[in-house]
């Protein structure tokens, strides 16, 4: 994808006329899904507390916390494709600890995962009490029932059936469950994973420095990817895209400075440098899947993945273009113009 | 700290309102005009006013005009106007490319010609420009109107020749001779964009003889300072392998007169620019030592020269 053979021959040429590209690359392995049960103080689970509604909508209050990862929607497609409802019918509410059930947060590249399967769990629990009330209601075994397109069925009798939303108000309002059925829907979940999720992924940074100012500039910037299964790969994209900024910013221009007498100098953004969109090259992103056995869901969490791939990458890069073995980062011109310079 | 200490808001109607305002309030004044500059210094409460006196509201402020030998800048013109106007972009280049450089476009659709050259920031871009084109700055104040010129103009840190009561209305930029080239180049801080070290170069040939030039150093010192060293290098060079002699350079030069080539040789102008900084008092920050800004100053002298030269026809 990189095409690397013709990076290397762009560099010969390059070199050969004075310029100093580089290309770095970067390989990572990262221990994500936190986590482990046993692996830390406390305990790692989350958390998922789902209530059918009696006219068939759905409230999940999730222990998990997103603030911009987008689990609004991933979550809504997991319970949608799980009961075969409209994601229109569904809401995930979030960050408000007063309503939802403890949780332990997201970071870690564990929100999916976790939260995820705290989610599916909660559902899954749900479907079955569904699949009871409706074989009731049908006159059928419960191992008969099947639940598609959000409708309940019996197996080989596809006329016999009965709507979600049908169901949902027979558990919310019925005189007439059967006697081992508890009315209402509603059910909390805590998933606690035995392991760690392992994404890993490649990165190729190609760059150039330009000699006389020390200025770097990446040209192409290539990143393969492998999160699992992938609930939303338009999320997951963004979440790559997101993690590459932070990594090329930390590489290249972000840096806290301190004077000497202790006073923050980077106190504002006129002095902190942030990287920005029109400051960025084109990204090009793939993907591989390799699901993790650790979930139901095969998910193993992408929200750091670009960062740590990103950093290491641009750092190989500027050293290469230099032709040293390490830079400090940030690489701020002045400090790439010393190290050319000085020589 | 991030709001502002208390302060009055007078929407001047006319120029003269607006002197009479900063009469009235002296020293707790300040006037307003894009606000880009004078904002965030009272969000930080590095500035205080107890009066802000927006000019915002008068008309007939903003304007780009064709005078006859010059033209016309209104001081309350926005960035944006600048850098769309065809009028500016046929005399001079420089100008819509160092606005284009300016903060963001957030700060260009706000920030005005003249609010900038009034609170002269040393690492500000329009200074510099306003210099290098050798403008003419109009003032009123009580006692009337006033032009200051530009080589007059920028005394020191945030200090102007303006007085406490004038204020600008006018940036009048002579119309160059023909064969004149300009640009305007600059090593950006990545956080604010502000100039680390910029580079404004108006350049004017005859018959492949440079006969003047004006090239004016951004953010590398406390105010935009002309290169009086640099133009010493470049005026009075030829192009076309410069002073070679005898039948052979005059036969050069007939030949580069014809093609249209104005080109000084890459040699010539890297000597003239490794003298961008001299006599300069260069400024260190995080954002580049004095060394280094000195060296960037040569650097963004010849980009911006060569850069130019080749705008010259």
């Amino acid at each position: 994808m990189a095409d690397y053979k013709s990076l290397r021959a762009e560099q010969a040429q390059k070199r050969a006329e004075g310029k100093l590209m580089g290309i770095g690359l970067s390989s990572y392995i990262e221990a994500c899904g936190i986590g482990p049960k046993g692996s830390f103080p406390v305990g790692l689970y989350e958390s998922a507390r789902v209530r059918v509604e009696t006219a068939g909508h759905v409230m999940v209050y999730t222990g998990s916390s997103p603030h911009g990862q987008g689990e609004e929607t991933t979550f809504s497609q997991l319970v949608a494709d799980e009961f075969g409802i409209p994601m229109e019918n569904i809401m995930i509410m979030h960050g408000d600890t007063d309503s939802t059930p403890e949780g332990r947060g997201t970071y870690g590249s564990r929100t999916t995962a976790v939260g995820g399967t705290a989610l599916y769990t909660a559902v899954q629990r749900l479907k079955e009490k569904m699949k009871q009330i409706a074989a009731h209601l049908l006159e059928a075994n419960v191992s008969d029932i099947t639940l598609e397109d959000g409708k309940f069925s019996v197996a080989g009798a596809p006329q016999k059936s009965i709507t979600f939303g049908e169901v949902a108000m027979a558990a919310n309002f019925s005189n007439t469950l059967h006697p081992s059925i508890e009315p209402g829907l509603e059910t909390t979940a805590f998933w606690e994973p035995e392991a760690n999720t392992f994404p890993f992924g490649t990165h190729v940074c190609a760059l150039e420095i330009d000699k006389d100012t020390g200025a770097a500039e990446i040209t192409r910037y290539v990143a393969v990817d492998d999160c699992g299964r992938q609930l939303n790969p338009m999320l997951v994209e963004g979440q790559v895209h997101g993690g590459l900024a932070q990594g090329i910013g930390q590489a290249l221009i972000e840096g806290v400075v301190y004077g000497e007498d202790g006073q923050l100098l980077t106190a504002t953004l006129t002095d902190y440098a942030m990287p920005i969109a029109s400051e960025l090259p084109s990204f090009e992103t793939a993907s591989t899947v390799t699901l993790t056995p650790v979930n139901p869901l095969g998910v193993k969490g992408v929200g750091e993945a670009g960062t740590i791939g990103s950093t290491p990458a641009v750092a190989n890069a500027v050293c290469d273009a230099l032709g040293v073995a390490h830079v400090d980062m940030p690489y701020t011109p002045e400090k790439l113009w010393k190290v050319i310079h000085q020589k | 700290m991030s709001v502002p200490a208390a302060f009055d808001y007078h929407p001047a109607t006319s120029v003269d309102e607006a002197i009479a305002l900063l009469q009235q309030y002296g020293d707790d004044a300040k006037l307003l005009a894009g606000g880009h500059s004078l904002l965030p210094t009272m969000k930080l409460r590095l500035a205080q006013p107890a009066h802000l006196i927006d000019l915002g509201k008068i008309s007939g402020l903003s304007y780009i005009r064709d005078d006859g030998d010059a033209v016309a800048v209104g001081a309350m013109t926005r960035y944006v106007d600048i850098e769309r106007s065809d009028l500016i972009k046929q005399y001079f280049a420089l100008l819509p490319e160092g606005v284009d450089l300016i903060g963001d476009q957030q700060v260009r659709n706000m920030g005005t010609i003249g609010g900038s050259i009034a609170h002269s920031d040393p690492a500000a871009d329009t200074p510099g420009m306003v210099l290098a084109l050798k403008a003419d700055i109009v003032a009123k104040g009580p006692g009337g109107v006033r032009t200051i010129k530009a080589d007059d103009f920028f005394m020191d840190l945030m200090q102007t020749a303006l007085k406490p009561d004038e204020i600008i209305t006018e940036i009048r930029f002579p119309k160059p001779p023909a064969h004149t080239g300009s640009a305007y180049t600059k090593l950006a801080n990545r956080a604010s964009h502000y100039a680390v070290v910029g580079c404004a170069a108006v350049l004017t040939f005859d018959g492949g003889e440079c006969k003047a030039a004006s090239v004016v150093i951004t953010g590398a010192s406390v105010k935009p300072t002309r290169a009086s060293a640099v133009e010493a290098g470049l005026v009075g060079k030829t192009g076309q392998g410069g002073s070679e002699g005898g039948i052979g350079g005059v036969l050069h030069r007939i030949e580069g007169a014809f093609a249209g080539e104005n080109k000084l040789d890459d040699d010539a102008i890297a000597d003239a620019a490794s003298h961008a900084a001299d006599g300069m008092e260069l400024v260190s920050d995080i954002h580049g030592s004095k060394e280094y800004r000195g060296q960037m100053a040569a650097v963004m002298a010849r980009r911006a020269i060569t850069s130019a030269i080749e705008r010259t026809s």
